[in-house]
């Protein structure tokens, strides 16, 4: 027993946490890697990792099979990566190419409105049913806690896209490009390289992202049109613990958030599982308000 | 592009996002007041539902395929009212937000002329409604809100066709006894529908002197991730689990509770009708047998005249059997009609008066609809339909097959 609490259940408590901590440093991932690149927040984050539980939905239930989950995820992928680059040429861009002077406004103000009508369409197109793509894989025990299959590939396929889009960072000369704008869009743009055409593939890999973690959860949290909600919530706590912009603090900050809920429903009461990472943002807003990995910007 | 062309273009997506919800009219535009119209004109009926976050936008939506057949019902089948006069929907999002919902019966009673308000699915929603027509008169009509003080509070305009919180806790409170389970396991939502129903059990088990222990967990209706309630549930040593979530929550709890070892181990009783729905094995094709679940009718009991058609024309439109929702919004918008027909006009005295008529209404049970206006506190302008507890004991079993544990009435 540790302060009252079986040490079993405890155990049990952690695990989970962690391996939702790894599914929702995915679903962070996304936001910060977007906001680094183009210094716009994009909140509609929520309705790609929906679109990315339809795709996979439809892509695994109509004509690949459960058993074949896996192909279905780059396609998910690359399906949303296509839809988020369209809709960055159209919407986004004109932000950087229309003399638009508040840009941070145009920003939310488009994505809140790419929010309403994706999630509105959805609703309209899909009905009151909710949908699964289906399962083969069995239960087991991890330590001392049960789980799916089907969430211990999602946290397993978590891990992978993660190191994935680390060596596509820091192996290949897009990524290359992508840091150099994330540190100074001016310099890159000097530099010879398309910034518009960059900020294209960075919007279209972030929603990518979101897809992801839509699909790899696709089987465990269900497919139905408001199915992005949390994770815009999530994701928004976890970019502001681990460091607006900051790729190592998204990983850092899903883990500690799902440690946190973890670890407040064991001690205190799971009834709040949901204010336990607001009580962490803020605690860590008195003390370190740019975030565990953020920088604090120098006035020009 | 001109900032003013971009700013333009984000101002329609967002008009375009707002106004994607589903439909808010159906039939010709409204033009009739509540009171001295034209005999030509349409007749508005209200509908406040949830059809987008944060409320339940799958309930709103089964709410209103019933609503939109009972007035095709009323048009076609029951020739109108008034003399022929038709009858249209006003349909109003209320998001699941009571404010949200108040200001749509606002502007369905002011602007669209409505002559009752009905569809109400979210328990919060419906109180907050029924706060403003307290003071304006028009009656609303719930279709799903479960809560007492719905109606505990007497308001002339407040009616119900739903069962309330305590008829279901009583109704489940016989079952565990029949059953002979001990130690109970409430894992509830933290909304007026979960918290009334927690305190409504433990309030009863305690004044029967049951000599039941509970373990409540809570939750939020917002969350996916239930294992950490459901492993202090297991940890309990329960002999039920009561879920008591709505919608995609209820889902989840069965699936999470399968994967921790905590059912079918430990039996789990569904709050509600939501294994009706055709997509109940999809969903749950291993660990859909053997849960208990609340049902509001028997497939096999004879519906009413109006019940059967609309059977007949839900399957032909939707390729699915009407679940409890549909039916109860059809009833509500049959009823109205008929109200209207016995008051001979719109006027909302009038009409509570004919409503609240102990002869009753047809609806889309066999028996009678009626509110009576002596019932004792949430009784009171409320009709209850049966509570039955069904087990599924086959995978891919129908519905209408499975098999019927208890069945519980509240004499009307």
């Amino acid at each position: 027993m540790l302060l009252g609490v079986d040490l079993q259940l405890l155990s049990q408590y952690v695990i989970a946490g962690l391996m939702i901590g790894v599914l929702y440093a995915l679903m962070a991932l996304g936001i910060t890697f977007i906001y680094s690149v183009m210094k716009m927040i994009n909140w509609s984050m929520g309705q790609f990792y929906m679109l990315g539980s339809f795709v996979q939905y439809l892509l695994v239930a109509r004509w690949l099979g459960p058993d074949l989950w896996f192909v279905a995820l780059p396609i998910t992928a690359a399906c949303v990566f296509v839809v988020g680059a369209i809709l960055q040429l159209v919407l986004i861009r004109p932000m950087f190419t229309g003399g638009i002077e508040r840009r941070d406004e145009y920003a939310t103000v488009i994505t809140i409105a790419l929010l309403l009508l994706l999630q509105s369409l959805a609703t309209v197109l899909n009905g009151p049913d909710e949908h699964t793509p289906g399962s083969h894989l069995p239960n087991l025990t991890i330590g001392t806690l049960p789980v799916s299959g089907a969430t211990l590939a999602a946290s397993v396929g978590g891990i992978v896209a993660l190191i994935l889009f680390a060596v596509l960072l820091r192996r290949t000369w897009i990524g290359l490009a992508l840091r150099a704008a994330a540190q100074s869009r001016v310099a890159v743009q000097t530099a010879g390289v398309d910034l518009m055409r960059l900020d294209m593939i960075a919007f279209g890999t972030g929603v990518a992202l979101a897809a992801l973690a839509g699909a790899l959860l696709a089987p465990v949290y269900l497919v139905y049109p408001t199915n992005g909600a949390v994770t815009t919530t999530k994701g928004f706590e976890i970019i502001i613990i681990g460091g607006l912009g900051s790729i190592p603090g998204a990983l850092a900050g899903g883990l500690l958030l799902g440690l946190a809920e973890a670890l407040g429903s064991v001690f205190i009461a799971p009834a709040y599982q949901n204010a336990y990472g607001f009580v962490l943002v803020i605690a860590l807003l008195l003390v370190r308000p740019t975030g565990l990995f953020g920088e604090r910007l120098r006035a020009a | 592009m001109k900032a003013t062309t971009i700013f333009r273009v984000a101002v329609a997506l967002l008009l375009v996002g707002a106004g994607c919800t589903p439909e808010r009219g159906v039939g010709a535009p409204s033009s009739a007041s509540a009171g001295g119209v034209a005999s030509t004109d349409p007749i508005t009926i209200g509908l406040l539902t949830p059809l987008s976050p944060p409320g339940d936008p799958a309930g709103g939506q089964l709410i209103q395929r019933g609503a939109e057949l009972g007035v095709v019902y009323v048009n076609t089948v029951m020739k109108g009212v008034l003399n022929g006069r038709q009858v249209q929907l006003a349909i109003e999002d209320d998001a699941g937000t009571p404010a949200t919902g108040a200001a749509g019966y606002r502007r369905l009673v002011t602007e669209k002329k409505a002559v009752t308000v009905t569809g109400q699915f979210h328990s919060s929603v419906n109180i907050a409604v029924n706060e403003v027509a307290n003071g304006v008169g028009v009656p609303v009509i719930s279709t799903q809100g479960s809560a007492a003080d719905i109606t505990a509070k007497h308001y002339p305009a407040a009616f119900r066709t739903h069962v309330i919180d305590p008829f279901r806790a009583s109704s489940w409170l016989s079952w565990i006894q029949q059953k002979g389970y001990k130690k109970i396991a409430l894992v509830a939502e933290t909304s007026d529908y979960g918290v009334g129903l927690v305190n409504e059990t433990k309030a009863q088990a305690v004044a029967g002197n049951m000599n039941l222990t509970f373990d409540i967990e809570q939750f939020d209706h917002a969350s996916t991730d239930l294992t950490p309630q459901l492993l202090k549930a297991k940890a309990f040593g329960p002999d039920l689990v009561i879920n008591i979530g709505v919608g995609a929550p209820a889902d989840l709890m069965l699936d999470q509770a399968n994967t921790i070892g905590l059912f079918p181990a430990v039996p789990m009783l569904v709050s509600y009708d939501t294994p009706t729905r055709a997509q109940w094995f999809q969903l749950h094709p291993s660990d859909g047998v053997g849960v208990y679940f609340i049902a509001y009718f028997h497939p096999k009991e004879d519906l009413s005249d109006a019940g059967s058609w609309l059977a007949t024309a839900y399957q032909a439109k939707y390729n699915e059997p009407p679940v409890y929702g549909a039916l109860n919004a059809f009833a509500d918008v049959i009823v109205t009609a008929q109200a209207i027909q016995k008051a001979g006009n719109t006027e909302p005295k009038a009409l509570i008066a004919a409503l609240e008529d102990p002869a009753g209404y047809k609806g889309w049970a066999a028996v009678p609809v009626t509110f009576p206006k002596d019932g004792a506190g949430a009784f009171y302008h409320t009709w209850i339909p049966p509570i039955l507890i069904l087990q599924y004991t086959q995978p891919n079993q129908n519905w209408r097959d499975a098999k019927l544990d208890a069945s519980f009435s509240k004499k009307q």
